[in-house]
């Protein structure tokens, strides 16, 4: 327990960490908040027919927090400590403190996926409390497992995240592939153009594990779209485990 | 007690370690003396875990540093720069490694007092000078009281009233019974300091011994370190 312990204070001591949980726990409710008026009037309109999606469509967008706060688990060991000392870093502290590396991944794990979980309950909570507020009956509650599922998928995110800094050893790659794809440009998503199988890819299946109508090429069942989500998270968390146990630090 | 045996290690497909053998004894201060690049650093990260070698074992205790449990309560750990994140406190720092290894928050304040950082505790790791880093460092260190310390270059950096002060802790550490491992490429710091001498050069134990055996007929063991290491590169420097 000890090593979790001290996860979850360095986590939480980094200023970082914490643009990720507040940047994570608001865009959410703010995009949904702007979107409002537009989206009644397409309610009264008549254009907006399908709303059981209201609401945690909008999550997506606050993935940003999980990403952030996945990589920098990772990416804050490999910084620089000081000019002094380039090649210093806290990884050295932390495996002088817990030298089984397995032990110290699950650990690391453990506290991102407590501190992960915990953001998505609340983010998703205020997200669909205030579609609530703002719809009324036009936006019927969602099913439980369907909040359960966002929630998860959340978790996983921010597990790949930590996954692919095990693997790139810094935050730039991991942050720069993973905040264009989830804000700016979904690669994924123009993969799906040209090919079914991009229907696959994590942010696009994940999605669907609690997206229900949208509009995705290859509609997949949310139980499916969880366990190919798992299957990649997995994957990925595997080579990442296996190319720190083996490098020099 | 370290035990280092027959240490071998490969990077980039050059041979940086040959077989590197010695103890370092409980009550002794053993100094680990060569020039940039000989090998020390490579050898201490070895002992610790961070790296690994392609051959020979490293022992503390008799047993390999990842098989430590709680592993800060067996060996205080020295090496570049303090370890700790720049946005943290330096209390944060220390904090966290504690809670580590199960030791009470309340080590870190008695630590920062050993080494003299005390009205330093709320400042954040980023903004301390090269000689507080280190002072950061050697805290980290002594959190689990260990009977084993391993300092890589531990003056580097400090002022002259800082290297006096490591000298006198390290000599004391080892009067208290500690087993104290450091390395130097500064001789006549560690001719003031070190009870038993290990010289490196290019990867290789060049001797090895206590102090006055190691010096032998030279005048000082700044002599001796030429002698031998440029015996070794196989002409005058």
């Amino acid at each position: 327990m000890s090593p979790v312990r001290a996860e979850l204070r360095k986590l939480l001591g980094l200023p970082t960490a914490w643009v990720g949980l507040v940047l994570g726990t608001l865009t959410a409710p703010v995009v949904l908040l702007l979107n409002a008026p537009y989206t009644r009037r397409a309610i009264a309109a008549g254009t907006l027919t399908d709303t059981s999606d209201l609401g945690l469509r909008d999550l997506g967008i606050g993935l940003i927090g999980p990403i952030v706060l996945g990589v920098i688990v990772v990416s804050s060991e490999y910084t620089s400590t000081g000019q002094d000392a380039p090649g210093a870093r806290q990884l050295t502290a932390t495996l002088a403190a817990v030298p089984d590396r397995l032990r110290l991944l699950v650990a690391k794990a453990t506290a991102l996926v407590l501190v992960v979980a915990a953001q998505a309950a609340v983010t998703t909570a205020a997200t669909l409390t205030l579609t609530q507020v703002l719809y009324g009956e036009h936006a019927p509650a969602p099913a439980p497992a369907r909040v359960v599922a966002a929630i998860l998928y959340w978790t996983l995110t921010a597990l790949l995240a930590y996954a692919i800094a095990l693997i790139s050893r810094n935050g730039i790659v991991p942050l720069t592939l993973l905040i264009i794809n989830s804000s700016v440009v979904s690669v994924s998503y123009l993969l799906t153009k040209v090919t079914d199988l991009a229907s696959y890819l994590p942010d696009i299946v994940g999605a669907q594990m609690f997206i229900g109508s949208a509009d995705f090429p290859v509609e997949i069942a949310p139980v499916t779209a969880g366990l190919v989500m798992t299957a990649w998270v997995i994957a990925l968390l595997v080579v990442g485990a296996v190319l720190f146990e083996r490098r020099d630090v | 007690m370290i035990t280092i045996d027959r240490i071998s290690k490969t990077k980039s497909r050059t041979q940086i370690l040959h077989e590197v053998t010695f103890e370092a004894r409980p009550g002794r201060v053993t100094g680990f003396l060569g020039p940039n690049g000989a090998g020390k650093t490579s050898t201490l990260r070895i002992l610790l875990g961070l790296d690994r070698p392609q051959s020979g074992t490293a022992l503390i205790c008799g047993r390999r540093y990842q098989k430590l449990d709680r592993p800060l309560l067996t060996v205080g750990a020295l090496l570049d720069g303090s370890g700790a994140h720049r946005a943290r406190t330096a209390r944060a720092h220390l904090r966290w490694v504690a809670a580590s290894n199960g030791l009470p928050d309340s080590r870190a304040d008695e630590v920062l007092e050993v080494v003299g950082l005390t009205g330093d505790a709320r400042k954040r790791a980023g903004r301390f000078s090269l000689g507080m880093s280190r002072r950061l460092g050697l805290a980290t260190a002594l959190l689990g009281d260990p009977a084993v310390l391993v300092l890589d270059e531990p003056v580097n950096g400090l002022d002259p009233a800082g290297i006096r002060w490591m000298r006198e802790f390290l000599r004391d550490s080892a009067a208290q019974g500690r087993t104290v491992l450091l390395s130097s490429h500064l001789m006549g710091e560690l001719a003031e300091t070190a009870d038993d001498v290990i010289v490196i050069d290019k990867g290789r134990i060049v001797i090895q011994g206590g102090l006055a055996d190691v010096i032998g007929d030279h005048r000082t063991l700044e002599d001796a370190f030429f002698e031998l290491t440029a015996t070794e590169a196989g002409g005058p420097w």
